[in-house]
């Protein structure tokens, strides 16, 4: 009986570790990608606001917080407040089941730092990005307007499509592995003593094409659109409300698949231990955030497509693609 | 650009027997009646060549019996000839010509609004920039300039505090009536009949216009089935000022129209006038007027450039793009005094001699300005994205530019090789050396093409104006001093009795300009910008038309939209790189 309460309690502290960390992370990531894009553009970012503008997530935060909540006449209020949970609720699960290094001894109680170390895992990190789009789906159509309601079908498009593909890419991994266990993943990876990416480099740059799309980051952000749509699902929201939406699409969410990327395909937490007891954490974080990284540097780069191009994109090649690549892998594993 | 020849003109006067035949001064009119008139113009334009529409406008002359005459200025692209033709309205009514120009549409419902000329013909003859049910007619010369005061408009202030005594604020109590919210939907609701599933506004304030333009998109999905563009928001009644001031003053107000290329602006009009008064510049004026109106040029493109890649979500680009554009408008305040609304030209010369290191300056930005055109080359030419967003979008053939009178980047895109600064060649342009680049296709990205390179010409002509202004001498003179309608520069007008004299004349009275009229046009970076000035002889313009390149590019979009997404409408848009201060003028 003991042991279920201790289990309970290590589980409890787990989940306010990583929900602590990663949505202080996530917030702080807004001056990380302004910082960022400032130098990128030749200006300089936020630099008032605390010591190199460090402040200013906070000074955001307070500000989204304590506007005037607006809510459009005519909206679904169900909905609306309904769509603001979907959004954060599901970008926030898929940590759960993101191993951050090896399993450690506390007081002679043997601790996993993952929150959910489930043999299914990588079904439930589909389950959550399908939840996702519930979000953007409900936002659109609760707010009541036209441009958000096109945002939000063009998103819904996109992440169905890119549903399929994400887990056609991910197959090919889950095969060499054998288990769907985000730890054994890992695990397989450190035994083999080869990073997946070598195995399956289509598989990597698709799943990279996918995450883009599921985080609607540029070239693939037509939800936003921001010419065209204003911003498309979110531009009835005020507050906090708005801010959330960013906070789960763009940070969240991005930081969650790069963390996936980083188990399925760069071997999690392995690495040459150059940094002490705390080697593999430092390792998952650098690889997790180079990935965000290039998710950013993306973004400040590209045009974006067009809603019709990217779902034509994803269906007629990278779709193909991701299934030849399986079945590539399956017969490769099975005769050789 | 020369005026129809003799020859022409001859035989049209045989086969047209009562079309009159007028060679003013500086233009050539024919006279056609009202009944000939469709006639007449599809013979010029299918067996005379007068194919390229360049404007059309009305006249009111109160005192006549038809009282309204509608002009039309036609340009033939295999002779480089212009033609003006006009005609008097019967009972305020002409018949329609966009079967024979499809631009017409929007020439004629500005007449209409403007003059309550009506259309026989015209699909759907709306208030171009008023709303409907406005009762005015506005650029008549009955309708008095400040308007009519029928309804009290209450500030804010008033509002929440009652009116007090003294009134908080000092200006009339009544004002020209403004549109309501009525008012708008019904303008709305007459442009579009909507046919499929929801109609999508932009604007009037939306982040893609670039300005205030009102899109109605009539939308099955994403794809557009129809389009109409209500303009208006900025409407100031530009033609109707300028009729009621004296030539030089309506200079500032050029600069407001299309306020990205203030210093283009001011040279078309100078241009005009200049001609118009027959004023002539001194070289230096000439040379640092061909070199402004590059940089303004080179300024103009930058800011299509970054807004138009924005509008893809190139969000770098635009960044980029203003960067340097902040160091020409460092070039343009450091000798206008001002960056964006320079006011920098004068009739007769410019206001200011080149301050001291403007050229060294401008050396260093054309030493500097290649290599950042090749970073925006990097970052977009070649990228896959920009050629899928781009590439055969809103192809416009060689047909619909002559049809839509597409002037500018626009028509050059589609291979016309229309240039004003060639064809008819104004300040120094016909002394410098330059290329005309032309697209093949005719799509957003041959667009885009064409104004990259036409920024590297632009660069070619502003190094040439250096060497040319470098070996001048400092004292040469920048302003025509001799000719007495041209102000005196202001640092003689406190040492020089003369020279007081003389801006006080002119300041009170104006100088008369001949009787006549004049059409120039100067090669805008958003198309041709033509200035047709009417002259009684007085010191005050009778009726002066502002061609604006921009509102006939802008009139081919609904065309182009046509069964495409909204995605693509703003890539289109963006290569047609409208500035709503000039459309609506």
């Amino acid at each position: 009986m003991t042991e279920f309460w201790v289990s309970l309690l290590v589980t409890v502290i787990k989940v306010f570790v990583v929900l602590g960390v990663f949505l202080g992370v996530g917030s702080y990531l807004t001056w990380f990608e302004r910082k960022f894009a400032g130098h990128m553009q030749a200006r300089l970012g936020p630099k008032l606001v605390g010591p190199f503008g460090l402040l200013q997530p906070l000074a955001d935060g307070l500000k989204l917080l304590t506007k005037e909540s607006i809510v459009p006449a005519s909206a679904d209020k169900v909905v609306y407040y309904l769509a603001v949970i979907l959004a954060l609720v599901p970008a926030l699960m898929l940590f759960a089941v993101i191993p951050f290094g090896p399993s450690f001894k506390l007081f002679g109680v043997e601790v996993k730092p993952i929150v959910a170390d489930v043999n299914i895992a990588v079904l439930l990190v589909f389950a959550f990005g399908s939840l996702l789009v519930y979000g953007t789906i409900f936002s659109g159509w609760a707010s009541n307007s036209k441009y958000a309601f096109l945002g939000s079908l063009r998103k819904a498009a996109v992440i169905i499509g890119y549903e399929v593909v994400l887990g056609f890419s991910v197959l090919g991994v889950i095969l060499l592995a054998g288990t769907m266990s985000t730890t054994g993943i890992v695990q397989a990876q450190i035994e083999k003593g080869v990073w997946f990416i070598v195995y399956q480099p289509v598989a990597f740059v698709l799943y990279l094409f996918c995450m883009l799309a599921e985080a609607g980051r540029v070239p693939f952000d037509i939800q936003e659109a921001e010419a065209e749509l204003v911003t498309g699902y979110n531009v009835e929201y005020g507050g906090i409300r708005f801010g959330v939406f960013p906070l789960a699409e763009w940070y969240l969410n991005v930081m969650a698949l790069s963390a996936l990327a980083v188990v399925l395909f760069l071997g999690g937490w392995s690495g040459p231990r150059i940094f002490g007891p705390l080697s593999p954490y430092l390792w998952f974080l650098i690889k997790m955030f180079g990935l965000v990284f290039f998710v950013l540097w993306l973004h400040w780069t590209l045009p974006r497509f067009q809603a019709k191009d990217i779902t034509e994109i994803g269906w007629k090649i990278m779709l193909p693609l991701a299934a030849l690549n399986v079945v590539i892998t399956a017969f490769v594993y099975y005769f050789v | 650009m020369p005026w129809m020849n003799k020859v022409s003109a001859d035989r049209i006067k045989q086969e047209f027997k009562d079309v009159e035949v007028e060679h003013t001064e500086h233009t050539t009119n024919l006279h056609v009646k009202k009944e000939k008139l469709l006639e007449f113009l599809s013979f010029l334009k299918n067996k005379e060549g007068y194919k390229h529409f360049i404007d059309f406008f009305c006249m009111d002359f109160p005192d006549r019996k038809e009282r309204f005459q509608g002009v039309y200025i036609l340009y033939n692209p295999d002779e480089n000839e212009r033609v003006i033709v006009k005609t008097w309205a019967q009972d305020g009514k002409l018949p329609s010509v966009q079967n024979l120009w499809a631009c017409a549409k929007w020439a004629e419902r500005e007449a209409y609004d403007m003059f309550g000329v009506e259309f026989e013909g015209h699909e759907n003859l709306r208030r171009m920039f008023l709303w409907e049910g406005y009762p005015y007619f506005p650029l008549r010369k009955d309708f008095p300039l400040r308007g009519i005061p029928e309804v009290e408009l209450p500030s804010l202030t008033e509002l929440m505090h009652g009116r007090t005594d003294p009134p908080s604020h000092d200006y009339e109590l009544l004002h020209t009536r403004i549109a309501t919210l009525e008012d708008l939907e019904r303008t709305e609701k007459a442009r579009l009949q909507k046919k499929a599933q929801l109609v999508l506004n932009w604007g009037p304030l939306h982040p893609g216009t670039h300005g205030t333009i009102w899109f109605l998109f009539d939308l099955d999905g994403e794809n557009v089935v129809q389009c109409d563009v209500i303009l208006g928001q900025l409407h100031r009644g530009m033609e109707k000022i300028a009729e009621n001031l004296h030539y030089f003053q309506f200079l500032p107000y050029t600069d407001r129209m299309d306020y990205i290329s203030a210093i283009c602006n001011e040279l078309a009009y100078v241009s005009a006038v200049e001609k118009l008064l027959g004023v002539d510049v001194p070289e230096k004026a000439r040379y640092i007027r061909t070199m402004f109106a590059e940089l303004q040029r080179i300024n103009s493109h930058l800011l299509w450039l970054g807004t138009g890649a924005l509008d893809l979500g190139a969000l770098t680009v635009f960044l980029y793009a203003f960067r340097e554009r902040e160091k020409i408008m460092d070039i343009i305040e450091g000798n206008a005094g001002y960056r964006l609304t320079s006011a920098f030209l004068r009739i007769g010369g410019v206001h200011y001699d080149l301050a001291e290191g403007t050229l060294d300056v401008v050396k260093a930005f054309i030493k500097d300005f290649p290599q950042r055109l090749k970073e925006y080359h990097q970052l977009l030419t070649r990228n896959r994205i920009w050629l899928r967003r781009t590439k055969d979008v809103g192809v416009i053939t060689k047909e619909d530019v002559f049809n839509y009178g597409l002037t500018g980047p626009v028509a050059r895109g589609s291979g016309v090789p229309y240039d004003i600064r060639k064809l008819e060649p104004y300040a120094a342009y016909d002394e410098v050396e330059f290329d005309v680049p032309v697209g093949e296709v005719g799509d957003v990205y041959d667009r885009y093409l064409v104004r990259m390179e036409e920024m590297v010409q632009s660069l070619r002509i502003v190094e040439q104006c250096v060497s040319k202004l470098e070996k001048l001498p400092k004292s040469a003179p920048y302003i025509n001093r001799e000719h007495p309608a041209v102000m005196a520069p202001k640092e003689e007008v406190f040492k020089s009795l003369e020279s007081m004299v003389k801006n006080f004349r002119i300041v009170v009275h104006g100088e008369k300009a001949p009787k006549g009229e004049v059409y120039v046009s100067g090669e805008n970076p958003r198309g041709e910008l033509g200035f047709y000035i009417y002259s009684t002889g007085d010191s005050k313009p009778y009726r002066l038309r502002i061609r604006s390149g921009a509102l006939y590019n802008l009139s081919i979009f609904p065309k182009l939209i046509e069964g495409r997404t909204i995605a693509d409408a703003i890539a289109l848009l963006g290569s047609l790189d409208p500035v709503v201060g000039e459309t609506d003028r």
